[in-house]
């Protein structure tokens, strides 16, 4: 089983471009329509975040996600466009069932708010190798030790899930049953957990020790077998998107001074 | 003793690929050893004993009744299995209380599970330890400990997972007198096993797995003595049998007692000074 | 070059009341292969761990005594600076993948990385490390889908690609099959004919008897000898400390076959060939 990161490389353009103008632009598509406390340029960064993560050929792949919190959306839209208190004015009805403006209009902003940050999450951590990402930040003086921990955690959990099934086939195997009502599986856990944990902590300590003999806690400086991911046009990008921050921290404080 | 017959046993884990591809044979009284490269089946093979797996194709009858119909906690109480690795299993802090889990579990009472779990430990040698920490005790300890767990639970089969695996000699020697008695109790035994010294020196049958097919099935002397088609399941012989090979002999020896017994003529010329 | 001095090793994990090396006293010669032996729990993986610098340095626990690589105390050298003197392979070789990189490749430079060594350097070594090892096939395979013999070769790739002096190597076939077993020792035989100084723990006495020059004997965490390994596997109370003989020693000992003028029996094939009739003419 492999690692459990959604990145793939499709050898695009937005595969290339550093993680950090990547992670600019989060702070960007979030701070942006925050201050702005306007809705369509949430709207607009949405239509951005979707035409990237065409040309990076992974929108197809934002599906899964989205339709997990799409249900979740449905809820809040359904919930506050019925019974918000505040609600007066009627939008439409299906049915008996009627939204009201107020309601549903609350319910919209928070729709585009969420769909904005897990679009933007999502043109970082579909086009980016997670070891790329780390390996720039240990360039600019992230602990490595920090960086491998957050690494190690993408491979090294589907090898515990295989553990975790061997050890079940164990303790079924002396006669504990595991399915069944809720007693029988609160029963099971402690036979189940256990185990877990006592291997997995073996494992750390011996992994440990191997990584020790291979320099992991030298002072050295690192060097990278991989070279840095950068394009030439990631200087302007970053500017760009600083520009707009800024611009629009201005224009706000701007409006609130008059 | 129990008879465990497999009905043209097929298995895979997912359509395509075939793990298991047609086992037709009867596991008696015999103490059996399953040798085989690794992938060659073996370990999916002793899982669908244990009914942890359900064949594709065919049956598994242990004295003639069909095991799919059981469950695995229920199967427990007949085929017993000492997994490879004692960290996947042990999660009590007390020796005794590990061993008594798993006879508590298939319904002993709890006198009767202290009386089994003390005399297993007393067949592996860890009396002194009852009271001790399993994960105080060292990885071939706490093995030893695993296999009386299972020991204790008195079942009519007993399957080992590489029972030898960081044992040292003594560790082995113990294993091997583990095995004599319970096969002289008439339970049982059922092995899969990499070390084939160990086998040469203790298992009556051995029944070759290679791609999920019985490739030898037959006394341990005449499986050993087929040096090609052990190769061709990327197998080795037992070393004395390599001995016997290298010197050109036309019999072939399982052990060191063997050879010697037959060894004495053999001596060609002693040292020259 | 790398010879390695030891003086007066003690050593106490943290918590434990009993000495788990006692007064341990040798050296060994830059080239050497030394096979280490006894039963389990008897020294033999700290006895590693004390000469890979592990102990004390990242066990802790009191310890008395000097280990010295090529005149440098290992307690007071820094880490990075002994990867580059002696390395270390243990038994599990899942617990050896680091699990932080996606190919083989990519995980032998792991040590290289946290080496500074710059970048060219680094891809040569790799190249060589895996051409030794006979898995520069995998380059592309990830980590965890390779078998136990592959992977432990590449354990075994990632220490020789830091160009260590020393080499221990801690059961590293215990866990594997057959055809992994004779990968790696396959592997250690190559390592040996560069001039590598190799250490090695085992249970399989014909291997250890047919590459070692010398012996360590060990129980209960002391060195009971060090010796050819005729000499030790001669011995006659080898039982007792629980470990057994190869098998050409038994052979030749219930066959009354010892050489009077070393008092040795012989411990490899090769020695006992000579010895024993052969039918179908002269091998």
């Amino acid at each position: 089983m492999k690692s459990i990161s959604l990145y793939v490389d499709k050898g695009t353009l937005l595969n290339r471009i550093a993680p950090e103008s990547k992670i600019m632009y989060i702070i960007t598509a979030i701070t942006v329509p925050a201050l702005l406390g306007n809705r369509l340029a949430g709207a607009g960064f949405i239509v951005l975040s979707v035409l990237l993560l065409l040309s990076g050929k992974v929108l197809r792949k934002t599906i899964p996600l989205l339709s997990v919190s799409g249900f979740v959306l449905l809820t809040v839209l359904i919930i506050q466009g019925m019974f918000r208190a505040g609600n007066t004015v009627p939008l439409f009805s299906i049915g008996p069932v009627i939204f009201y403006r107020e309601g549903t209009s609350f319910a919209m902003s928070i729709v585009i708010n969420v769909i904005n940050i897990l679009l933007s999450f999502c043109v970082l951590i579909l086009t980016t190798k997670p070891s790329d990402m780390i390996e720039n930040f240990i360039r600019r003086g992230f602990s490595p030790r920090f960086g491998y921990v957050f690494i190690s955690v993408f491979q090294i959990i589907p090898q515990m899930t295989e553990t975790m099934s061997t050890i079940a086939d164990a303790q079924r195997s002396r006669g504990m049953e595991t399915e069944g009502n809720l007693w029988v599986r609160i029963k099971a856990f402690i036979p189940l957990i256990s185990p877990v944990i006592m291997s997995s902590l073996i494992n750390t300590k011996e992994r440990a020790l191997a990584l020790e003999v291979r320099g992991f806690n030298s002072k050295h400086k690192k060097t990278f077998l991989n070279d840095e991911r950068k394009t030439s046009a990631d200087p302007y990008l970053q500017i760009i998107l600083l520009i707009g921050i800024l611009a629009t921290i201005g224009w706000r404080v701007f409006v609130w001074l008059a | 003793m129990s008879i465990i017959e497999l009905k043209g046993l097929h298995f895979s884990y997912t359509t395509g690929e075939e793990i298991l591809k047609g086992m037709d044979f009867v596991i008696d009284e015999r103490s059996t050893a399953i040798i085989g490269q690794n992938g060659a089946g073996k370990t999916t093979f002793v899982k669908l004993l244990k009914g942890l797996l359900k064949p594709t194709q065919g049956e598994i009858l242990m004295n003639g009744r069909a095991i799919k119909d059981l469950t695995v906690a229920k199967l427990a109480k007949n085929i017993g299995m000492v997994f490879q690795n004692p960290n996947d299993q042990i999660f009590k802090n007390q020796v005794l209380e590990e061993v008594m889990f798993g006879p508590l579990q298939i319904g002993m009472d709890t006198e009767t599970a202290a009386k089994k779990a003390k005399q297993a430990l007393e067949t592996v040698g860890l009396a002194e330890y009852e009271h001790a920490n399993p994960y105080d005790l060292g990885l071939s300890r706490r093995k030893l400990v695993a296999i009386a767990s299972i020991l204790a639970m008195d079942t009519e089969v007993i399957i080992f997972d590489e029972p030898t695996i960081a044992q040292d000699y003594a560790g082995k020697e113990r294993i091997k007198d583990i095995i004599r008695r319970l096969r002289s109790e008439g339970k049982t035994v059922i092995t899969i096993i990499h070390d084939m010294n160990f086998v040469a020196d203790v298992f009556e049958r051995v029944i070759v797995f290679a791609k999920g097919k019985v490739f030898l099935d037959d006394t341990a002397k005449n499986v050993f003595a087929q040096k090609e088609v052990l190769e061709e399941a990327y197998l080795e012989q037992p070393d004395v049998m390599k001995l016997c090979h290298e010197l050109g002999y036309e019999e072939n020896f399982l052990n060191v007692e063997e050879f010697v017994q037959a060894g004495h003529g053999k001596v060609r010329r002693t040292y020259e000074y | 070059m790398a010879g390695i001095v030891i003086e007066h090793l003690k050593y106490r994990y943290p918590g434990s009341n009993k000495l788990a090396l006692d007064d341990i006293t040798f050296s060994v010669n830059q080239g050497e292969f030394i096979g280490i032996i006894g039963r389990n729990e008897s020294g033999k993986s700290s006895l590693c761990q004390a000469i890979a610098g592990l102990i004390p340095n990242f066990y802790k626990g009191a310890y008395g005594g000097k280990v010295l690589i090529d005149e440098l105390e290992v307690k007071k050298v820094e880490v990075d600076e002994l990867c580059q003197k002696v390395g270390i392979i243990f038994q599990n070789p899942f617990n050896q993948v680091t699990g932080s990189k996606l190919t083989v490749y990519e995980e032998i430079s792991f040590g290289l990385e946290n080496m500074g060594i710059p970048k060219e350097e680094m891809t040569q070594r790799i190249d060589e490390a895996m051409e030794l090892l006979d898995i520069s096939k995998y380059k592309d395979r990830y980590p965890f889908d390779l078998s136990g013999g592959q992977m432990q070769r590449m354990a075994i790739a990632s220490i020789i690609a830091m160009k260590p002096e020393v080499i221990i190597l801690d059961e590293p076939t215990s866990q594997l099959d057959p055809q992994g077993r004779e990968e790696v020792f396959q592997a250690v035989q190559k390592l040996s004919k560069q001039g590598i100084t190799i250490i090695m723990v085992e249970h399989n006495m014909e291997k250890i008897a047919a590459y070692s020059d010398r012996i360590v004997l060990l129980e209960d965490g002391k060195l009971i000898a060090i010796d050819t390994p005729q000499v030790i596997f001669s011995r006659e109370d080898l039982i007792e400390y629980g470990v057994e003989a190869p098998i050409y020693t038994q052979i030749s000992r219930k066959l009354g076959l010892k050489d009077k003028r070393t008092g040795c029996y012989p411990v490899t094939l090769k020695e006992i060939k000579p010895l024993l009739e052969t039918e179908g003419g002269d091998r």
